[in-house]
Parts: structure tokens; C-alpha cells; sequence
């Protein structure tokens, strides 16, 4: 009767320890850390007081600062497919594989420390942000941040899975870059998702099926600010999360159990 | 001559080692321009949209301005990691005197900037409209003696920076506070109203109005757009910044290198 509940202990604990492992591994980035905040300051104080000034969107600063906290949020996640190529470099993979935790909870481990991680890190800065632009409902904030917990995740698992699923370390820096300017501004961080459908249709799908439009607009909805959201019903880009988290938490898994050996890291 | 050109191939070589950071540079460049920039012209107000007509033309000459800061401020992470490694006691070792090893660091830093702009100013003029001779002259004068400040500002930061986090803090500051507190991505116009108004410290004004990459821009509009109107005190204020900096830096470069 005992040995299932010790193996369940100790399951979570061989995750706390990947998790712990990737959350203090980010923290010591402390020039990217120092980066991020600059950049996330400036773009309040500067980017974003100016360019109020210059559009016709009704509280458009309130509005781009709450798209500023979940951009800062996926660039944070997203660094974790980097870590990986220092590990294949550095070879901190083989360490890993002899450690006493199966590949699942390695990735697992590794997704969630990946969002976590970001999380914590963002948080401080969701603080200002929520400073800047007040606080509705905290209850429906709370709904808010952890779909933003989630979305870290899932953008940490497919940073893995893009990672794990190309092994090169220059396809992977040239597709990060292409791809976060492409989800970054094919979403509704920057803008509201009505002009975007009006600048160019083809943009506006694309944005419609963004999961950074849904964690921006999940975060406004939070947060209160409900000008120009793009869905009426929460639920929807909720749920739109859930299945990003979802989709590559679970093809993370599959990838990093099947790639993780046999070499051919570049 | 040649001790300087031997110095620009080995920083090309080093440049192009990063083809693909260049190439996710480039992509993030275009995205602003071709969705970003597109997307903004349909929120214009429209006293802005009067004043500068399409965002689009607008900020195509910023983007030439920002790719260029981008790419001539990275000799600034190579000397840094030279200092820290202390690969300058093998450069010291070179047969050519510190004087032409620190104006080929400068200007090598420069022209890589110039050589990384020059496909976005193209895209600039294809879609924005073509620039005179004479009118291009200046702009490439202007552009690469901006090239030369930053990249002198840059090397001027690397050495005076001990570690890899006091560099790329102190570079932070620097690239965002250039980047935001200057006409690149709205009109000046916007700056002095909010420093008007209290908004803005009125300092931060006159640093916007005073900022190379301003200058640099605006004077690329005044070229292609018509506006704001072109002044010889642009060229002079890219001119001061690109001196002081040329000059700080290959001093400052020759003091480290003879410290050791």
C-alpha cells in the first residue's frame, strides 16, 4: 500500500529538481535578465507614452502596455530551446541522460521550468504593467494570469520542440528570430486585431489563430482594460491556450524522448 | 593602408560569421516594415496622418537608420569579448602600430553597418521613391558617418566595461534610450508636444532633437518624403557625434591595449 504513494513523491520531487535546475540556470542570464527590463521600461515610458499620441485607439498606451507584458513573457519562455544548445555543446546531455529521471519527466520538468521560470521573471515586470494600467476585477486577473502561466508553458514546450526537433544551433537562432517577429506582430500585442483585418486579411487570420493574441487579450481582460478586445466570451482564447499547451507540452514529450540520443547536434 | 585593410577583412570575416543572427536581424527589420509599419498606417490620427501622409514611407527610413545602429554597435561586443579573453595582448603582437589598429577597429565597424543597411535603404528608395545624386551623396555621407560614431561609441563602451553584463547593461541604455528618445519610429513633433505639456522631461526633448539617429532619418525624409525640411544642422549634429566618438574610442582602445 506504501510503494505507489513513495513513487509518487518521488516522481514530483525528480520534477521539482529539473525544475529548480532550469529556474536557477535562467536566473544566472543576468545580462539578458538586465536587457529584458530595459527593454520593457523603455518601451513604457518612451514607446509606448509617444505612440498614444500618435494613432486614433481610444487608451491605446493602457492597450499597448498590457501587449507588452505578454511579448515580454514569450521572449522570457521561449530562451529555454537556447539552454538546450549550450547543454548539446556543451555536453551537459549526457549528464542529464544518467541521471535517475526518465526522459518524460526530464521534458516535463524542463517545460514547466521553462514557464516558470519566465513566469517569475515577468511577473515583477506584469507588476509595473498592472501599476500602468490599474486593476477591474481581480478575480477575473487571476483567470488571466494563469492562462499566462499556461502560455509560458506552452511557448517553453515549443521552444523544446523546435530545439529538439532540428538540432542545429543556427537553424534554430535564424527560426527563433523569423518567428518571433512573425508572432509578435502577427498577433494583438501591438495592436487591436480589427485593424489589423483592415491593413491586410491575410494578417488578420493569422492573428486570429495567434496564442500571443489570446494571452494579450486574456491579460486586457484581466487586467480591465476591454476597449478593443478581439473575443466577447474569455473562453475562447482560454481554451485556445489550453490546447497550445496542450499540443506541445505532449509533442515536446514525444520529440524529446525520441531525439535526445544519437547525437547529430550542430 | 594595408595593415588597416588586413583589420577590415579579419572583422568581416568575424561579421559574417553571424550570417544567421543577420539573417533573423533582417527578417525582424522586415516584419516591422511590412506588417508593423502597415498595420500602424491604418491607426493614424489624422492630424499625423497630415503631417507625415503614410507611416509606412515614414518609418522606412527609421528601419534604414535602426539596422545600421544595430550592426555597426556589434564590434563593440567582439572588442569586448577580445578585452575579457585578452586576445589584445595577441593583437599587440601584430606588426602595425596602435593608431592604425584602432582606426581600422573603428572603421571596420562602420562599414559593416553600412554593408548590412544597404539592402534596407534599397528597400527604403524602391518603396518610398529615389533620392537625387547629389541627394544620395549626402545620405551615404551622413549614414556612414553615423556608422563611424556608433561604432566608435560602441568600442568606446566595450573597453570601458570590465564584464559581459556591465556591457550589455550599460549597451541596453544606450541602444533603447537612442533608439526611443529620437524621430525613428514617430515625428519629433510628437516629443516636443509631450514635453510641452509636462509630459516629457524637456531634456529628454532636446536629447531627441540632438540624437544622430534623429538627424540621420530626417534627413533621409527631407530627401525622399519632403519632410521636415532639410538643414546643414542635421549634418553638423551627425557630424559632432560621429567625431567625438571616433576620436574617444581609438583613444580609449590604444589606452587598453597598452594597459594590458
Amino acid at each position: 500500500m506504501r510503494k505507489p504513494k513513495k513513487r509518487g513523491v518521488s516522481l514530483t520531487r525528480k520534477l521539482l529538481f529539473v525544475v529548480e535546475r532550469d529556474v536557477r540556470l535562467f536566473f544566472q542570464y543576468k545580462a539578458m535578465v538586465i536587457m529584458r527590463a530595459i527593454w520593457f521600461v523603455s518601451q513604457i515610458a518612451f514607446f509606448g507614452l509617444i505612440a498614444s499620441r500618435m494613432v486614433a485607439i481610444e487608451d491605446y498606451f493602457r492597450y499597448y502596455v498590457g501587449g507588452l507584458s505578454t511579448m515580454t513573457l514569450y521572449s522570457a519562455a521561449i530562451f529555454i530551446g537556447f539552454d538546450i544548445y549550450e547543454e548539446a555543446e556543451h555536453g551537459v546531455f549526457e549528464y542529464l541522460l544518467s541521471l535517475p529521471v526518465s526522459r518524460r519527466e526530464l521534458v516535463l520538468g524542463r517545460s514547466i521550468g521553462g514557464g516558470l521560470r519566465a513566469f517569475i521573471y515577468v511577473g515583477a515586470l506584469i507588476c509595473i504593467a498592472l501599476y500602468v494600467t490599474g486593476v477591474a476585477n481581480p478575480l477575473n486577473l487571476l483567470l488571466a494570469l494563469f492562462s499566462l502561466f499556461l502560455f509560458a508553458f506552452g511557448v517553453s514546450g515549443m521552444s523544446i520542440t523546435l530545439a529538439v526537433a532540428i538540432k542545429s544551433s543556427d537553424r534554430f537562432d535564424i527560426l527563433m528570430g523569423v518567428l518571433d517577429a512573425l508572432v509578435v506582430r502577427l498577433s494583438t500585442a501591438m495592436y487591436p486585431l480589427s485593424v489589423v483585418k483592415e491593413a491586410n486579411v491575410f494578417y488578420g487570420w493569422i492573428a486570429n489563430f495567434n496564442p500571443l493574441t489570446y494571452a494579450s487579450d486574456l491579460f486586457r481582460w484581466g487586467a480591465g482594460i476591454e476597449s478593443m478586445l478581439t473575443f466577447e466570451n474569455p473562453l475562447l482564447p482560454l481554451l485556445g491556450i489550453i490546447v497550445f499547451f496542450a499540443f506541445f507540452t505532449f509533442v515536446g514529450i514525444v520529440l524529446y524522448d525520441k531525439n535526445i540520443e544519437g547525437g547529430g547536434w550542430q | 593602408m594595408r595593415k588597416i585593410v588586413y583589420i577590415l577583412e579579419h572583422d568581416f570575416r568575424n561579421f559574417f560569421r553571424y550570417k544567421w543572427w543577420l539573417v533573423g536581424l533582417i527578417s525582424m527589420n522586415l516584419a516591422d516594415l511590412f506588417i508593423m509599419a502597415i498595420v500602424y498606417n491604418y491607426m493614424l490620427n489624422p492630424e499625423i496622418t497630415q503631417q507625415i501622409k503614410s507611416y509606412f514611407n515614414f518609418f522606412a527610413p527609421g528601419l534604414a537608420v535602426t539596422g545600421l545602429f544595430a550592426s555597426a554597435f556589434m564590434i563593440g561586443r567582439e572588442v569586448n569579448m577580445e578585452k575579457r579573453r585578452e586576445v589584445h595582448q595577441y593583437m599587440l603582437s601584430l606588426p602595425m602600430g596602435r593608431i592604425e589598429f584602432a582606426i581600422g577597429r573603428v572603421l571596420s565597424g562602420g562599414m559593416r553597418g553600412m554593408v548590412y543597411m544597404s539592402p534596407l535603404l534599397a528597400t527604403c528608395f524602391v518603396f518610398v521613391g529615389f533620392p537625387t545624386l547629389p541627394q544620395l551623396g549626402v545620405i551615404i555621407l551622413v549614414l556612414f558617418l553615423l556608422a563611424m560614431g556608433i561604432s566608435g561609441l560602441s568600442i568606446a563602451m566595450a573597453v570601458s566595461t570590465s564584464s559581459l553584463d556591465k556591457f550589455v547593461t550599460a549597451r541596453g541604455l544606450v541602444y533603447y534610450l537612442l533608439f526611443f528618445c529620437s524621430s525613428v519610429f514617430y515625428p519629433f513633433s510628437l516629443i516636443e508636444q509631450l514635453g510641452q505639456e509636462g509630459k516629457f522631461p524637456m531634456f529628454l526633448v532636446t536629447f531627441a532633437r540632438v540624437n544622430p539617429l534623429s538627424n540621420a532619418s530626417d534627413i533621409i525624409r527631407a530627401f525622399l518624403l519632403g519632410t521636415p525640411s532639410f538643414s546643414v544642422d542635421m549634418v553638423i549634429c551627425v557630424l559632432v557625434f560621429s567625431l567625438i566618438f571616433t576620436l574617444f574610442a581609438a583613444f580609449a582602445y590604444i589606452r587598453l591595449i597598452e594597459r594590458g
